[in-house]
């Protein structure tokens, strides 16, 4: 019951569903709809309303897990539509951003998110997101679809080792213990402590592993930007497994470090007019109502909860990126959600 | 016996997320007025219509724009320069969401310093300039 408790302390949320159902329910009511060729049975303000209700699912699910939307978005866009790769990729870096960005402010009310960790993480980020950009650029002239095909495979393999390590590693990736303390975690003061709400108590936590964690860091914000998915889906095990911050701390973290990478990895996409605004609204406001909600759920759950929802993102990411890297790689099809 | 106190939360991260999470509230709101006003709009140069049509067809975005009205593919001046526009309020809108993280490690990298700790702070305002530069199209591919 206390997860629902904080709609009532949030009139900003509140504010934004309003003016929001009232902006649909209008053009509902008093547009006159236009039948779009492309969908016979839907019309353009049924398709935007359609997604949005969606938008607001996959931010709910994505802030929990804190993958960033993206990874749900990109994928079924690929799969199920023939909206040209750029409008998806531009769009999907709006949904990857916005449950993020809009989730930063509970998540640093609440201590969940380590401002520390973030700009820790920015510089790797920011760097490996322009660096992947330009080599997507470059493979795409020098390899086209073959080079684009084995680095999904192999980016579906390494994801998958990463879930298998989720199952595997149980409840100690939920609060992770280390005993021996990195100088360098020492010498940047790199420990902190949060209130957990499911145990009613506060949880002390160091960071370990920093160099190896910035080196991959600037790898996942390069794959990141590789394929347009923003790179929230690889922040977490990075945050969780490698530098063994709690579970709970590094989903927030990992959305809020995703929304600051992504804002700089937008821009190129606005300027050659890859975002088409009426697109990409439905989703943005989605992801704004349903990354508030995530977030105030995030900090009343079990953290076993959260490693649940990423176990199970992570395989189907995996599965997902595997199965489009053989098809590309081997010329065949594979039928897969 | 072990603490069951609320452990202090730094400043800095509070900034740095309330700066965020107003603008990101805000943008919302210029881009419910940006999607009502692209409905509205009759004799549009952008119509919805149109760009749900063409985008759900397959066209590639060179070829949407060129057939629209514009005939020209649209960045962030064509949208301030015709930002009554519903389509261009819309995408204003987005944007505002976006760059309302600039103010955001700027502020946050002074709350840091203040609290002594340098290191971030600097790393905050090597970020802070990095996005800082990205809609001037220097991360332009």
């Amino acid at each position: 019951m206390r997860s629902m408790t904080w709609t009532k302390r949030l009139p900003e949320l509140q504010f934004l569903i309003l003016c929001t159902v009232c902006c649909y329910a209008f053009l509902e009511l008093f547009i006159t709809p236009s039948q779009l060729s492309a969908f016979s049975v839907l019309s353009a303000i049924d398709l935007i309303l359609l997604s949005f209700l969606l938008s607001v699912l996959v931010a709910i699910i994505s802030v929990i897990a804190g993958v960033g939307g993206g990874v749900i978005f990109t994928p079924l866009m690929l799969a199920f539509t023939s909206i040209d790769t750029l409008i998806i990729r531009s769009t999907g870096l709006v949904v990857a951003m916005f449950s993020g960005l809009v989730a930063t402010g509970p998540f640093m009310r609440k201590g969940l998110a380590d401002i520390k960790l973030v700009f820790l993480g920015s510089l790797p980020i920011l760097t490996g997101g322009f660096a992947g950009s330009v080599g997507a650029i470059y493979l795409a002239k020098e390899m086209a679809d073959t080079g684009d095909s084995f680095v999904r495979l192999l980016l579906g393999l390494l994801l998958m080792a990463i879930a298998t390590v989720f199952v595997l590693g149980g409840a100690s990736t939920e609060y992770p213990e280390h005993n021996d303390r990195s100088k360098l975690g020492r010498i940047l003061k790199l420990r902190h402590m949060y209130w957990e709400d499911s145990l009613q108590k506060p949880i002390k936590y160091k960071a370990h592993n920093i160099k190896a964690a910035i080196g991959l860091l600037f790898i996942v914000g390069f794959t990141g930007g590789f394929f347009g998915l923003g790179g929230g889906w690889a922040v977490v095990p990075v945050l969780n497994l490698v530098m063994s911050v709690p579970l709970k701390v590094s989903a927030a973290t990992s959305g809020v470090l995703l929304a600051m990478g992504n804002s700089a990895a937008i821009w190129p996409y606005i300027n050659v007019g890859a975002l088409i605004g009426v697109i990409a609204a439905p989703w943005m406001l989605g992801q704004i109502i349903g990354g508030i909600m995530g977030a105030h759920i995030l900090a009343s759950i079990k953290a076993s909860f959260v490693r649940k929802v990423l176990i199970v993102m992570l395989f189907a990411t995996s599965v997902k990126l595997t199965a489009r890297g053989i098809e590309g790689l081997f010329g065949i099809s594979i039928p897969l959600i | 016996m072990p603490t069951r106190r609320k452990p202090p939360i730094p400043v800095s991260g509070v900034v740095y997320g309330e700066i965020i999470y107003w603008g990101t509230c805000i943008s919302a709101l210029l881009v419910i007025v940006g999607t009502i006003r692209s409905f509205l709009e009759t004799g549009s140069s952008v119509s919805v219509s149109y760009l749900l049509d063409a985008a759900l067809s397959g066209k590639n975005v060179e070829s949407i724009w060129a057939a629209s009205e514009i005939q020209r593919v649209p960045n962030i001046s064509f949208y301030i320069s015709t930002w009554t526009n519903g389509e261009s309020l819309t995408v204003i809108g987005i944007a505002a969401g976006v760059l309302s993280v600039i103010p955001a490690i700027f502020f946050s990298s002074a709350y840091l310093w203040r609290s002594n700790n340098h290191i971030f702070a600097i790393v905050a305002l090597i970020s802070g300039f990095l996005t800082l530069l990205a809609p001037t199209g220097w991360f332009s591919p």
